[in-house]
């Protein structure tokens, strides 16, 4: 299974024969056509024989004026081969759902369900998923907004429509039920929790989310591609830049646009920093939740300390508005002065949180808290596709860096570290490996940023015409804000468009804190969003908890919720 | 922890000075008459004076404002200095802070936050979603921004605003010397 190339050559015969046409969309997306009736077939056959993982699955309203006609893609991919199997069939109403033989694709489907109103025939559980039936219209022809005839703006009606219906309930002697959110205690996302209990432990948990769906998806469509790249950087704001990049590449990819060694360089290292602030800050927030102050207040010292980093280098402390197409903006660029600061930060942060690596590590009533809390089996992992450190923990490797290499992280030398203790102590423990490698990649680019000046490594300049809608990521930029590209690649987006009109779409990836992120971008003649799909790895990892925390006691859901840190916001969209 | 303490204790921690004078306020709308109106009340009741509480409530952020807001709490801004803190119920609260974006799903729960802070009570928007809904303001999934469905008094603009900008905007609203 090495061999890209050939590699339709050596699947079995009859899934050969299934396969209504092949192609290479791009060097590492094969795609394989197939009838709606072999759906399972070949589905099960990447999944359960060959042992692939589900990164995604989505719909596409391709409807033209002879009727609905829907395309469904299901994403595959293996950790040992760098190629992505995206499986297309096409439907006008309804496919058969796999959600018992492939548990991942359990929330896919039902958001299919809400968003495309396909119907997933044999749904173990087909009950609405973000759309709430407390205030949307369900089950209704012209209701589903992701269609390409549902009006951007229109908003139906705000009454109630119907009851939520709590999936099974555990029935016995002194078994209750704590039902918690979506407002929370703290300053936290809104989630709703409902913990069936029978003494202390927690026998069943039920997650119920998407409180926070905003439309992301449906706002992007007809957006240009700089309007796109700043609703990217709201998907989830604690990760900007890796959904900026992940959506860049996409597309990047689509335009043909070739990106300047440096502006790799640099991309890399902003990357970096964000899988270091993100691990610090969990860090923290289980230092907090075990209940030692001083330890979480000098480690938000530290997380503060480097934001203000950010702030210096970028202007915005999330290294918000720094990318841009094919280039990354002037106010982004790492030039001599600041590569120097860069170093002499990192050295001391390096040193700080080794001391309170340290002080963690010796603590006994941290250990103990942490240590066999939260078990997530392999075998779960496995079923829900998980992604990140949460499937590192557990014995199962998951690193888009190494699987899929992208930016220059072919060229790094950095380890994706496996355990198997399965417990918040071996995702706690991933996270001080990721942010030792953290340090050690943002140290390698820095000695290896070519030295040219990145203005003329540029050559020519395009105006950046950020559309800022709303927001003001502008204030943070610099004067001469523009985008630094390759030569003689003045991006005109439709005129690259025009002259291949295979490439509509391509796939953008990147290994975020949290895991892999994968958008699929699809763009009209006109290179505007046609169909944008955005998948955050708490979209996987979410369902994970239900399992994490059976059997534990209800004082340490906080924990186990932490040691996976998932996003609401990102989950939701 | 010995190193930790030791460096704490020779260098200390800088927290940040601010001063009423300098503070930019170009990222600060307090929409004055209501705010005026309801401190009067407020200042009669002198146990309101020194102490207010803080309840947040995401009602569709991206998450960047809120790692802001919980910021106001790490020893570089240490809002409770200044006698703002952050509660668990709303019952307990003065003030309801607020961010992102009115989703659909959640006005329900925003309003029922809302209805059960005790009277006088202040709603404090964060970021220019809690404005106008930003880019989700057209959006199925979003009923705008907060102004349109509560009375905001005091708005703090930024995508997401730095903690310093909302640390001051808190102060300058309710008529706090920073210290
Ligand atoms: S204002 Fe900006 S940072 Fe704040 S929630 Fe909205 S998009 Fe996120």
């Amino acid at each position: 299974m090495k061999n890209k190339l050939d590699f339709i050559q050596n699947l079995d015969k009859d899934i050969k024969e299934a396969v209504t046409e092949n192609f290479y969309n791009q060097d590492n997306e094969l795609v394989l056509k197939i009838n709606l009736k072999d759906l399972k077939k070949i589905c099960l056959y990447f999944f359960k024989d060959l042992k692939f993982y589900l990164l995604s699955a989505f719909a596409v309203d391709e409807s033209k004026n002879d009727g609905n006609k829907f395309k469904i893609r299901y994403i595959f991919s293996h950790s040992s081969i760098d190629l992505f199997i995206i499986i297309e069939t096409e439907t006008s109403g309804t496919f058969p759902s796999l959600s018992e033989e492939i548990p991942a694709l359990n929330w896919y489907e039902r958001e299919m369900k809400d968003l495309f109103g396909l119907i997933p025939e044999g749904h173990p559980d087909p009950r609405p998923l973000m759309l709430f039936p407390e205030n949307y219209p369900q089950d209704i022809q012209n209701m589903h907004p992701l269609r390409k005839d549902y009006p951007f703006n229109f908003r139906p009606e705000f009454k109630k429509y119907g009851e939520y219906n709590y999936n099974k309930d555990v029935k016995g002697v002194g078994v209750f039920n704590i039902l918690v959110g979506p407002v929370h205690a703290g300053i936290i996302e809104p989630g709703h929790f409902r913990f069936s209990m029978s003494g202390e432990p927690i026998l069943q948990l039920e997650i119920r989310h998407f409180w926070k769906h905003r439309g992301i998806e449906k706002i992007a469509e007809g957006k240009t591609i700089y309007e796109a790249l700043s609703l990217a950087e709201k998907i989830s704001g604690d990760h900007c830049v890796a959904h900026s990049l992940a959506f860049l590449a996409a597309a990047e990819k689509i335009l043909n646009i070739k990106i300047p060694e440096n502006v790799l360089y640099i991309r890399t290292i902003y990357a970096e920093l964000e899988r270091l602030l993100c691990n610090i800050n969990d860090f923290a927030w289980l230092f907090q939740d075990a209940g030692y102050s001083f330890g979480a207040q000098e480690t938000f010292v530290l997380k503060e300390d480097i934001m203000e980093l950010n702030k210096y280098l970028s202007g915005s402390r999330f290294n918000k508005g720094i990318l841009s197409l094919g280039g990354i903006n002037t106010c982004g660029n790492i030039d001599n002065l600041r590569k120097n600061v860069l170093k002499e930060k990192l050295s001391d942060f390096s040193k700080r949180y080794l001391n309170l690596k340290k002080m963690l590590l010796n603590s006994s009533t941290i250990g103990e808290r942490f240590e066999e809390t939260g078990y997530i089996n392999k075998e779960t992992i496995l079923d829900l596709c998980a992604l990140g450190f949460a499937a590192r923990a557990s014995g199962v490797p998951s690193d888009t860096r190494k699987e899929h290499p992208y930016l220059i992280y072919d060229k790094l030398h950095f380890n994706s570290k496996v355990l198997k203790n399965r417990d918040v102590f071996a995702r706690l423990l991933i996270r001080f490996y990721d942010i030792e490698e953290s340090f050690s990649i943002i140290t390698q680019c820095l000695n290896e940023l070519p030295a040219e000046d990145i203005n003329k490594a540029g050559g020519e300049y395009a105006d950046n015409n950020v559309n800022n809608t709303g927001d003001n990521i502008s204030k943070n930029k610099s004067k001469n804000d523009r985008c630094i590209i390759a030569k003689n690649d003045k991006i005109d987006a439709a005129q690259q468009l025009s002259t291949d009109s295979l490439r509509s779409w391509a796939l953008g990836y990147c290994e975020s804190q949290r895991g892999n992120i994968i958008h699929f971008v699809k763009l009209d003649e006109k290179s505007r969003i046609s169909r944008w799909k955005i998948r955050d790895p708490s979209f996987h990892n979410w369902q994970l908890i239900e399992f994490a925390v059976i059997g534990d006691i209800i004082a340490d859901f906080p924990i186990v919720n932490k040691s996976l840190n998932l996003s609401y916001a990102g989950n939701d969209l | 922890m010995f190193n930790i303490i030791k460096t704490r204790i020779k260098e200390g921690i800088k927290t940040k000075k601010i001063n009423i004078e300098d503070i930019k306020k170009d990222n600060i709308v307090i929409f004055n008459e209501e705010l005026k109106n309801k401190l009067l009340n407020k200042s009669k009741n002198k146990n309101f004076t020194n102490n207010i509480s803080v309840r947040v409530v995401d009602s569709g952020s991206c998450n960047a404002c809120l790692h802001e807001m919980s910021a106001l709490t790490n020893p570089y801004y240490d809002m409770e200095r200044f006698g703002f803190k952050f509660v668990a119920a709303p019952k307990h609260a003065d003030v309801l802070m607020v961010a992102g974006c009115v989703a659909r799903n959640m006005y329900s729960a925003l309003l029922k936050t809302y209805e059960n802070i005790p009277h006088p009570k202040f709603v404090v928007a964060i970021g220019d979603c809690a404005m106008n809904g930003g880019v989700f303001k057209d959006s199925y999934a979003t009923l705008g921004g907060i102004q349109d469905k509560l009375t905001v008094d005091i708005l703090i603009k930024g995508c997401p605003p730095e903690p310093i900008d909302i640390l001051a905007g808190l102060l300058l609203a309710f008529g706090k010397s920073a210290k």
